[in-house]
């Protein structure tokens, strides 16, 4: 209770004018990336992340939390205007927001997109509030053998969540293990894989792996694929929207029914506690899940707004669920939430369940930032600039990735003064440009590098305290209960034969 | 077929993976006295890798060419942008401290402009990168208080 209090009270923070201009500029920066085909807010927060050195550590993470929210939304403006998902999340908003624009609803179906977000991002905000304290006490309960079964956990469920392509995930997670072997060892004074290289003592630093393997190769993969968005920029600048077009109508509202809205909003959360899952599988659940119990299956991927609602919902409302491991067992549920782990890491702070109780302080404002970003900015954003977003797609390209090399490039500078770092990122990008281009999940490599080192530390210290025996594993309760829910999780996900996509989403797909 | 660009990209992981598992068995014997060593890890993690190379080469391998998805690259015309642009960001990098940051940084995002557009235009695209450098430099050093390397020190 103290802590849902604290949070409400960390609202008072938003007064601030520093902290209000940040957060307000993350979201806009949220949203402009993640309209654009090709950018999200993935690489918008990796390219800020140099910068948060010089900011206090509640005000990065409150304006982390702007640009979270608002690259969960932003992606519906271009998936429901021209079709094209601005963030791989809004992919289901594009089945029913583009039929939408074509009837001539096109601002009707953002209004629904903003409701939806607005309602997903609150609950999702809330249940975290509510109940991130209860898991952070839950985890005192977690010893160290217990510790290493739930980081093994995380890691196989990551891997295994990329149906269609474990063992690229598989390889993806070990070549994220093997950078983070680099260095000194944790619990001997032994360096490994330096190869002399007295700069890589240290181990392989956490910012040059994200600005590479987010904005680095993001730049690399546009000059790859060259893009043409000529059509798509002329189809932006033909819609006209209006301010008034985008209040969604109470009958609408009631149509799609608050049930339809707050079951999204718990599939997006838990899909979101789940490391790896990420945005677009909570959206697609919550869009299959509405799919299957509607009367009128067949108006789905016609423009049937209660599909924009529950992709929406679902994907903002995982914003709350994928903090919670990360709060809670510095274990990240999405890219994105990886990166505030790195704001977090940078800033000396170690992520965990004393994280809740001894720096509650820290953590309370970017709470309140978050549910501030869902009930006032998406509404408010929708409002002021709205009818202009949709121009955001003509941005010229040519200008746009040379600012976002240039940023990430000299960024990676910032950390340590070094022109090593800036190779490291050099590097890290090279590899994730391949990675991605060959059929690789990224984001199985950066929380095979977060999770490795703790993995092998309770790995190595779990058989010390039991004198090499391994059934330790087997034997303390903690850890037995994430060995019975890793195998759990690789039953449904690998074993048993996933369910049918509905016909809608095969059709579209 | 045994060479296209993805089995080319795993046959360089499985040499990578096969040199860092021979790294780690050069740090010595994985378990010691009841307890793992430092070896242990990366002997598994490399163990994993070279698995799950061998399961992709394998995959790759047995898929018949004519069922082999047919690339974007294989239908037009080859890209090689992304390659200068790693090469503009080398040169940027060993430039950076020896040039400055307002010299090698202006002359970065200029080449980048020219990679990602037409080769027309050039004084507007020399002026949009000066401003974009410009306002980086006040972005960085006055805004956030980094320093950056320049000429006059």
């Amino acid at each position: 209770m103290d802590f849902i209090i604290l949070v409400f009270s960390s609202f008072s923070l938003l007064a601030d004018p520093v902290n209000f201009t940040y957060v307000i500029l993350g979201f806009v920066i949220g949203t402009i990336f993640a309209a654009i085909p090709g950018l999200t807010a993935t690489l918008a927060m990796a390219l800020l992340l140099p910068l948060t050195y010089t900011l206090s550590v509640e005000t990065a993470l409150m304006a982390c939390a702007s640009i979270y929210m608002a690259g969960m939304c932003g992606g519906s403006i271009t998936a429901t205007t021209i079709n094209i998902p601005g963030a791989p999340s809004s992919m289901m908003t594009a089945l029913d927001g583009y039929p939408m624009q074509q009837q001539g609803k096109g601002a009707l179906a953002l209004g629904h997109a903003a409701l939806g977000s607005m309602f997903g991002g609150a609950v999702g905000a809330l249940l975290l509030i509510a109940l991130a304290p209860f898991v952070a006490e839950l985890s005192l309960y977690v010893k160290t053998t217990g510790k290493f079964s739930l980081l093994a956990f995380a890691l196989i469920v990551v891997v295994i969540a990329q149906r269609g392509r474990i063992p690229q995930a598989g390889l993806a997670a070990c070549i994220g293990l093997m950078l983070a072997t680099v260095g000194l060892d944790a619990m001997e004074p032994i360096t490994r894989f330096t190869y002399g290289y007295s700069s890589l003592t240290a181990g392989i630093d956490l910012m040059p792996v994200i600005i590479g393997t987010f904005a680095i190769a993001e730049v690399l993969t546009q000059a790859s694929a060259r893009t043409d968005i000529t059509a798509a920029a002329a189809a932006a600048g033909k819609v006209k929207i209006r301010r008034r077009d985008f209040l969604p109508p109470w009958s609408d509202i009631r149509k799609i029914g608050f049930g339809c809205y707050f079951k999204s909003c718990l599939i997006g959360y838990f899909v979101g506690t789940l490391p790896g899952a990420g945005g677009s599988m909570g959206s697609f659940l919550a869009y299959t899940e509405t799919v299957r119990t509607s009367t009128e299956p067949e108006t789905f991927g016609k423009g049937n707004p209660k599909g924009i609602a529950a992709s929406e919902s679902a994907n903002n409302a995982v914003c709350g669920g994928a903090m919670v491991p990360m709060l809670t067992f510095g274990i990240p549920g999405d890219p994105i939430t990886a990166i505030m782990l790195g704001v977090l890491v940078i800033n000396g702070i170690q992520p965990g369940p004393q994280l809740m109780t001894d720096q509650a302080g820290l953590i309370a404002p970017m709470l309140a930032a978050l549910l501030f970003s869902a009930v006032v900015l998406i509404p408010l954003t929708l409002w002021l600039i709205g009818p202009y977003f949709i121009k955001i797609v003509s941005v010229r390209k040519d200008v746009l990735y040379a600012v976002i090399a240039l940023l990430a490039v000299v960024g990676s500078y910032v950390a340590t003064y070094s022109t090593f770092q800036m190779f490291m990122a050099l590097a890290m990008g090279v590899l994730a440009f391949y990675l991605r281009r060959n059929g690789f999940p990224v984001i199985t490599m950066l929380l095979g590098y977060i999770l490795g080192p703790n993995l092998e530390e309770f790995l190595r210290r779990s058989l010390a305290l039991s004198n090499g025996d391994p059934t330790t594993f087997f034997t303390n309760p903690d850890s037995l209960f994430f060995v019975a829910l890793t195998l759990v999780f690789v039953y449904f996900l690998v074993i048993r034969t996933p369910a049918k996509k509905p016909a809608v989403v095969n059709s579209k797909s | 077929m045994l060479l296209n660009r993805q089995l080319v990209f795993l046959y360089v992981t499985l040499a990578v993976s096969v040199g860092y598992l021979v790294t780690a068995l050069s740090l010595g014997a994985p378990i010691a006295d009841n307890g793992l060593t430092p070896a242990f890890f990366p002997i598994l993690v490399g163990c994993a890798a070279i698995v799950f190379c061998s399961i992709l080469i394998v995959q790759a391998l047995r898929v018949p060419p004519e069922a082999a998805p047919q690339t974007d690259i294989a239908n037009e015309e080859r890209s090689y942008t992304h390659v200068w642009v790693v090469v503009a960001i080398f040169f940027y990098i060993v430039a950076f401290r020896t040039l400055g940051y307002f010299l090698s940084s202006g002359l970065f995002v200029f080449a980048l402009i020219l990679l990602f557009s037409k080769f027309e235009k050039l004084i507007l695209k020399a002026v949009i990168s000066a401003a974009i450098v410009g306002v980086a430099f006040v972005m960085f050093q006055q805004l956030f208080g980094v320093r950056l390397p320049t000429l006059w020190g």
